[in-house]
């Protein structure tokens, strides 16, 4: 059988900007792994195949050996085509069964299990011709399956996530080293340090409200603080982080300050103090020396977060901190208001001042207002040197991707740069 | 309406608090700008000129003589009228 993802819906992908500008809604890690391996370990397929959009369908390619935006994937193979943001942990789909379509009830379709005899025949020109002559031929089951609305929920939800990932890794216990005096509170099952994992001495792990996860190769240095549940990434180092609870921290970080209920995907660093809380964080960034985000509002009022830098969103939660795409700089003390938003390859200078909560991706905030500053050209090259410092290697279609994303964000960044342009002839 | 010299040259005064600008100043060099004064200087050129110019053409030009001519290059090409 051969699982399906598609992730080709603009109004859904925008709910999961800026991270989603540069990757599928699958690679949104939440607890210790993506959306991808929960699904996949659900699942269990004979092998996975992916529709994601056309701008990135060039450098997903560069990144998983499966077949991208293959409509020969359809046919040859039992099929289960999953919404990549279905909660796995709730999915009750089984792989085998009847051919059928589920909807909720809005009619957006959230799986279809599709027998190879069904699936050829069946219109396959592409994907979209693909299901709807699925929904169309198919018996439409309407179905209540949950499923991740927005960013801030992959946030809210990591707690219990990494609880229920721990859980069904069935680790615990030293193989890497922990060197004494180390202090470990709760229970030594809620507990695992990964081969090669290194636990330096004055290190204290809480496990007592939730687990400690420490991946291959991890660094955790003297003075930090763990508190479960968290999960820290194959060979990121803590450098004396206050780590409180709710923490996933991919591969690569190096993290150091506060850190709270955060995601942070892989090769980002916040090497110094500063609280971070209840946010997001996406691949290769860098949060200068005390910058710290606002979760809460003085008023514990819910937080609103505008994804489009015109319409601000309720979240109906009083903790949520800030989103931070790809690539994206912050200088030293730069200040996020509750629920900002920083798009993919942004730079900040900071002025001492809260910034606004929506800087445009691509957009250079340089003393108080948004700014074309150097160009796309001078980021591309700070992401080359980045990722050359960690042997990872720029390529001519992750710069095709990111073109794209720059025209795609145009609109709202022009009308950023304009608004700030107003202000400094006044 | 001031000639496109005029206008950049008091633009420049302004963000630089200098008191003289000549046409052969360098913007570094001689005026003092730092790369955000740069970026903040194009910003404040597209606004005075209602002009979109690109960032890595206009951040290479060294002068302020050289800015002129940029300038009036950008604004005849976009169509905007301006006093030589």
């Amino acid at each position: 059988m051969r699982l399906i993802l598609i992730d080709r819906t603009n109004e859904i992908r925008g709910n999961f900007f800026p991270l989603a500008l540069g990757r599928p809604l699958w690679e949104l890690r939440c607890g210790m792994s993506s959306l991808k391996e929960k699904l996949v370990a659900k699942i269990r397929p004979d092998d996975v195949a992916y529709f994601v959009p056309d701008y990135m369908a060039g450098y997903y390619r560069t990144q998983v050996v499966e077949p991208v935006n293959d409509i020969t994937a359809m046919s040859g193979h039992d099929l289960v085509v999953l919404d990549p943001l279905l909660k796995a942990d709730s999915l009750d789909v089984s792989a085998k069964g009847r051919s059928e379509v589920g909807l909720d009830k809005q009619g957006r379709l959230l799986y279809a299990r599709i027998a190879r005899g069904d699936a050829g025949r069946l219109r396959a020109a592409n994907i979209e011709e693909f299901l709807v002559s699925a929904q169309s031929s198919l018996p439409n089951v309407v179905c209540n399956l949950p499923v991740w609305q927005y960013t801030w929920d992959l946030v809210l939800g990591n707690g219990e996530q990494l609880k229920t990932d721990f859980a069904a890794a069935g680790r615990s216990g030293i193989d890497g080293d922990v060197e004494e005096p180390a202090a470990v509170r709760g229970s030594r099952k809620n507990v695992y340090v990964a081969r090669e994992a290194r636990v330096h001495p004055m290190v204290t792990i809480d496990a007592e409200h939730g687990p400690v996860y420490i991946d291959e190769g991890a660094q955790i240095q003297p003075f930090s603080r763990l508190e479960g549940p968290c999960y820290i990434g194959t060979k990121s180092i803590l450098l004396g982080a206050k780590c409180r609870e709710g923490n996933s921290i991919g591969p690569y970080c190096r993290i150091g300050g506060e850190v709270e209920e955060s995601i942070i995907h892989g090769y980002s660093n916040k090497y110094h103090d500063g609280f971070l809380g209840h946010a997001y964080v996406g691949e290769w960034v860098n949060l200068g020396a005390l910058t710290t985000n606002s979760d809460l509002k003085n008023d514990y009022s819910s937080v609103s977060v505008m994804l489009d830098g015109r319409q601000p969103i309720d979240t109906g939660s009083s903790k949520v901190g800030s989103l931070i795409g790809d690539h994206t700089k912050t200088s030293i003390g730069t200040l996020l208001n509750t629920g900002s938003y920083l798009g993919a390859m942004t730079v900040i200078m900071a002025t001492g001042k809260p910034l606004p909560k929506y800087i445009p991706s691509f957009g250079w905030f340089v003393e108080g207002i948004v700014t074309k500053g150097f160009g796309k050209g001078r980021l591309y090259e700070a992401a080359k040197t980045a990722m050359g410092r960690r042997g990872c290697t720029w390529s001519a279609e992750a710069e095709a991707m990111w073109d794209a994303v720059f025209e795609m964000t145009a609109p709202e960044r022009n009308a950023a740069v304009k608004k700030g342009r107003k202000t400094l002839l006044k | 309406m001031a000639t496109v010299e005029e206008r950049v040259k008091a633009i420049t005064a302004r963000k630089l608090r200098v008191d003289e600008v000549k046409l052969e100043d360098n913007f570094t060099a001689d005026l003092g700008a730092e790369s955000v004064d740069s970026i903040e200087l194009v910003a404040m050129f597209e606004e005075e000129f209602g002009i979109e110019m690109d960032e890595d053409a206009a951040l290479a030009v060294q002068t302020v003589g050289d800015a002129v001519k940029f300038i009036t290059n950008v604004c005849k090409e976009q169509g905007v009228e301006i006093e030589q």
